[in-house]
């Protein structure tokens, strides 16, 4: 299998649901984006890309009890597989080796 | 929004996803939509529109359920290409998409107002929350000849229903509409003109009035409280928390008295046919007079509800004697109708349902199907009649191994995009004449895009469909072979379909030209038909209050005011045309009791005022000191009667009491055309408070100042009203005014639809013909000749359209007539002026194409080649 880059939307989604670890559901994933990176995300960019992710073994999902909320609809809830945190971590080490080879005066110098 | 009501996302959007979405993902993000929906209701308003949006946006690759299992196909690029295709073949030919377009947004435009008024129609009285269980009592009346329907009932009826039959649930009794207590209500020193409606307590859990404040099932449940209206409730304490507990008091016809408010409610929906600005308990009527609380009396309306399966055919034949077990009668039957279905459903004869407005709303249903008809016609048409141009595009396709599906597809996409953009100019139309449209049909209609959207997105597939289909299998039929050689399919079978589609449009033009012309025609009739009375500068109004008032005294300082020639009073407004009588008899014969007479009661004067025409005897005279002994007939009754001796002749009236007559008056029509001339009889009534002015014309304005004056020194605290007698006579024919001028706005529309179809098709075929023409005018033919060739063939196609279309109008108009008693005889000229009028509005179309391509100059036409 060839390696696999995480693309930026891709690592933020994963990144939430890590966050949320037990209760990282569609809804909840898009309010927790929401606040945390102040922008805006739809219902289908989301469902999208967990579905990819799922495809590709970096998440599982499973469905919740049926509440009383939300027109009585099932919640389904994401977790991250060892691949998933494996890749995550993979995503983390490059980026650092990123920035640590970035010259210091160039970062200082854009600010 | 003054109630907080829980809002939901539009059905057809969240229909339309779980449609398409992969059914394993369905249920989550369904929920998650909801979530979020929920979440915005209650932050701000547009969450129907976001709503919406995020619908839009799961309709991706990802979410979209798989078509065929395992294979993809990309349909992307040939949508593209048929898109460009379709754009390259509008611009190519301009005319014929300006037709289309202009033709099928026109049609929609008046469909989608169509559509409107017809909703609103139905949705009168349907605001019941339990409409499908809430009837109405009813009753026909055996009279001598045939049976009338009353919906107004006894009071005592209600109660009796519920107690003796275990259908019935909940039962309630109001006010029938002659009893509607009117008058003016004084609080902090404030006086507003109302009027209310008497009810049973409890009348807020059987009709869905909402109340604000207060709690319904006591509201009204003594005689002192009064339940007010949110507005009324604004116009005199400011708000509706103010209201509560003020006393308020009302002066009215039936009593003066002063009620506390112990509820305010939300003003009954604007399509609720009663509407009233307060409400008290019904006993307070029953004081008033006795006979509301009588099994004899008619003073209320009786609303029921029955248990959810209730089969209301069996339930009527069960309580049809109810009433004649009452007061032992045979004359009565009692049935229920649906509370909702009286507005449209509303016209009895003989005890028979014969309709009502529902046949208007019948009729402009048709004329919209009818419209959308002819718009799909001109379509059809024209996209068969370019075939030809289209046929090598079609040939090269095929040979390069496109199929069949792809071609219909190809053709599909183009009506479908013509659709849609004609939607889009209707919705414009739409909203641009929306406005005077209401002016016209005096409603308050609004058309919001978001609600219509699945009814919009279904209008430009099935268009799309209707219209597309036929060219779009006709024209990817054809064998490439044929097609490449230059040889033409032929066309027979094509062309008897274009022509038998012109002729179905132009029959239905000349139908309506025709419907126009005798609606109209009888519209003039009505204004202008001499009544047997003079109803120009006749002013009316009434006395208002619960004193009475001797109106002589106010009669008498009328007449002395320049400019008056005549003043009078009676009981009742004369053009009511309902004040009935009977009881009376003669020569013996008791059959002749009971008969109903027309018989509205006069004062003195009144005769003269109206100018009616004494043919023996003398009215009413003060200085015979007349009263109630004395009548006076007309025509008709006189002839009923047989008297020789009129004059002077005692009818016996009851059991023991007598009715002299004293004079005969020529028939007159009383009432509106809708009912004939009957036998009447004038009962003399001097203390009638509905007064008639003959006043001089060109001295109107002062007189009626002056008349106010006067008017408000007898009855203070109200506002003088006056109309003029014309006035409300038109008034009575309002609904046909209506009727009138709109079929009149429809079938123009429907005209001007056609004729642009049929410019396309002349254009088309001239220009088809135009080498043709050339040589024929190089060999020597005349102008008037190859006009007179190239009409020939419509005008042939437009004569026979009005073959068809003159019996069917016929039958339709005569149908309509019918309605009023006095009509206009339908003569040939209708028939005639409606054939010439589509005969010469065909010619004008064809004749702007063809003398066009007559007088061109032959080498134009021949110089390629």
């Amino acid at each position: 299998m060839g390696k696999h880059q995480l693309g930026e939307f891709e690592e933020v989604v994963m990144l939430t649901v890590a966050i949320l670890t037990d209760e990282a559901y569609g809804f909840a994933i898009i309010e927790e984006m929401e606040k945390r990176l102040n922008r805006k995300v739809s219902i289908g960019a989301l469902q999208t890309v967990l579905r990819r992710l799922e495809k590709k073994g970096y998440l599982t999902s499973e469905m919740g009890e049926a509440t009383a909320v939300r027109g009585g609809k099932r919640k389904r809830f994401f977790h991250l597989t060892s691949a998933g945190k494996n890749i995550l971590q993979e995503t983390k080490e490059q980026r650092l080796g990123l920035w640590n080879a970035v010259p210091e005066f160039v970062v200082k110098f854009s600010h | 929004m003054n109630k907080k009501e829980k809002i939901s996302p539009p059905k057809w959007a969240l229909r339309f996803f779980r449609w398409f979405c992969n059914p394993d993902y369905v249920e989550d993000i369904e929920g998650d939509l909801l979530e979020r929906f929920e979440k915005r209701a209650n932050e701000q308003k547009s969450a129907k529109w976001l709503f919406v949006l995020d619908v839009l946006k799961l309709f991706r690759p990802g979410i979209i359920k798989p078509v065929f299992d395992g294979l993809r196909l990309n349909y992307y690029g040939m949508f593209k290409h048929n898109l460009l295709i379709s754009i390259r073949s509008f611009k190519r030919y301009k005319t014929t998409f300006l037709i289309n377009l202009l033709g099928l947004s026109t049609a929609f435009a008046s469909v989608f107002l169509i559509h409107l008024w017809v909703d609103n129609e139905r949705s009168v009285d349907a605001f019941n929350t339990n409409d499908k269980v809430l009837y109405r009592a009813m009753t026909h009346f055996q009279l001598p000849t045939k049976k009338v329907t009353w919906e107004y009932t006894s009071g005592r009826l209600a109660e009796s229903m519920l107690e003796e039959y275990p259908e019935v649930i909940k039962s309630t009794r109001v006010n029938n509409k002659f009893f509607i207590p009117k008058g003016i209500v004084t609080a902090n020193d404030r006086h507003q003109e109302v009027e209310g409606q008497f009810a049973d307590p409890n009348i807020f859990s059987v009709l869905s009035y909402q109340m604000i404040i207060g709690d319904p099932t006591k509201a009204i449940s003594d005689k002192q409280s009064v339940v007010i209206s949110e507005s009324l409730a604004k116009k005199l304490f400011e708000s509706a928390q103010n209201a509560i507990g003020q006393t308020i008091q009302w002066n009215c016809s039936l009593f003066n008295q002063g009620f506390v408010v112990t509820g305010v409610y939300a003003s009954p929906p604007k399509n609720a046919t009663r509407q009233f600005d307060l409400m008290i308990n019904y006993e307070v009527l029953i004081d008033a007079d006795e006979w509301a609380d009588h099994w004899k009396g008619g003073y209320a309306e009786t609303y029921l509800v029955l248990s959810e399966n209730t089969d209301i055919n069996a339930f009527n034949k069960k309580i049809a004697h109810h009433i004649d077990e009452k007061i032992e009668n045979d004359k009565f039957t009692l049935f229920l109708q649906k509370y909702s279905d009286r507005y449209l459903f509303g016209q009895f004869e003989d005890g028979k349902l014969v309709g009502g407005r529902i046949s208007n709303v019948r009729l402009f249903t048709y004329i919209a199907l009818f419209i959308i008809l002819i718009a799909a016609i001109n379509f059809i048409n024209l996209s068969t009649a370019q075939a030809s141009t289209k046929l090598k595009e079609i040939g090269v396709k095929k040979a390069m191994g496109s199929n069949r599906k792809q071609l219909v597809f190809q053709f599909l996409t183009e009506s479908m995009l013509m659709s849609f953009l004609s939607i889009v100019g209707a919705i414009i139309l739409v909203y641009a004449m929306l406005p005077y449209f209401n002016q016209l049909i005096d409603q308050t209609l609004s058309f919001t895009l978001l609600d219509n959207i699945p009814t919009i997105a279904l209008t430009v597939v099935g268009l799309g469909l209707l219209a597309g289909l036929y060219p779009a299998f006709y024209l990817s039929s054809f064998r490439p072979i044929s097609i490449m050689r230059g040889k033409l399919p032929s066309m027979s079978g094509e062309k008897w379909m274009r022509q038998g589609l012109v002729i179905a449009q132009f029959s239905l033009s000349v139908i309506f030209i025709i419907g126009m012309l005798v609606v109209n025609g009888q519209l003039n009739f009505i204004e202008n038909k001499p009544l047997g009375y003079n109803r120009t500068n006749l002013l009316t109004f009434e006395g208002k209050g619960s004193d009475r008032v001797d109106p002589s005294i106010l009669i008498a300082e009328i007449e002395k005011i320049p400019g008056v020639k005549n003043a009078t009073s009676m009981a009742g407004p004369f053009l009511w045309g309902n004040d009935n009588g009977s009881g009376f008899h003669w020569n013996g014969d008791q059959a002749n009791r009971n008969h109903l007479f027309k018989s509205p009661k006069i004062g003195f004067n009144t005769i003269e005022t109206l100018e009616l025409k004494l043919l023996a005897g003398r009215s009413f005279n003060r200085s015979f000191n007349d009263d109630r002994t004395k009548i006076i007939i007309n025509e008709s009754a006189l002839q009923m009667m047989g008297l020789e001796e009129p004059i002077g002749f005692k009818l016996k009236y009851g059991d023991d009491e007598y009715r002299e007559i004293i004079g005969v008056v020529e028939d007159f029509q009383y009432g509106s055309l809708h009912q004939p001339i009957e036998p009447l009889i004038f009962r003399f009534r001097g203390r009638g408070e509905n007064y008639m002015v003959r006043i001089d014309a060109g001295a109107e304005l002062r007189v009626i100042e002056e008349i106010e004056k006067l008017y408000n020194d007898v009855y203070p605290n109200f506002s003088f009203e006056s109309q003029f007698l014309d006035d409300e006579y038109d008034q009575l024919y309002v609904s046909e005014q209506r009727i009138g001028s709109l079929s009149g706005y429809f079938a123009l529309f429907a005209i001007i639809i056609s004729s642009l179809g049929l410019l396309g098709l002349v254009t088309f075929t001239t220009e088809r013909r135009i080498k043709e023409i050339g040589i024929r005018k190089v060999l020597g033919c005349s102008v008037t000749k190859i006009v007179l060739l190239l009409s020939s063939d419509f005008t042939k196609l437009v004569l026979l359209a009005i073959l068809i279309a003159i019996p069917l109008s016929y039958l339709g108009v005569q149908e309509w007539l019918q309605n009023f008693a006095y009509h206009i005889d339908l003569e040939w000229w209708y028939f005639a002026v409606g054939a010439a009028l589509a005969l010469v509005i065909a010619w004008l179309i064809i004749s702007t194409k063809t003398v066009k391509a007559a007088t061109m100059n032959p080498v134009e036409s021949l110089k390629d080649e």
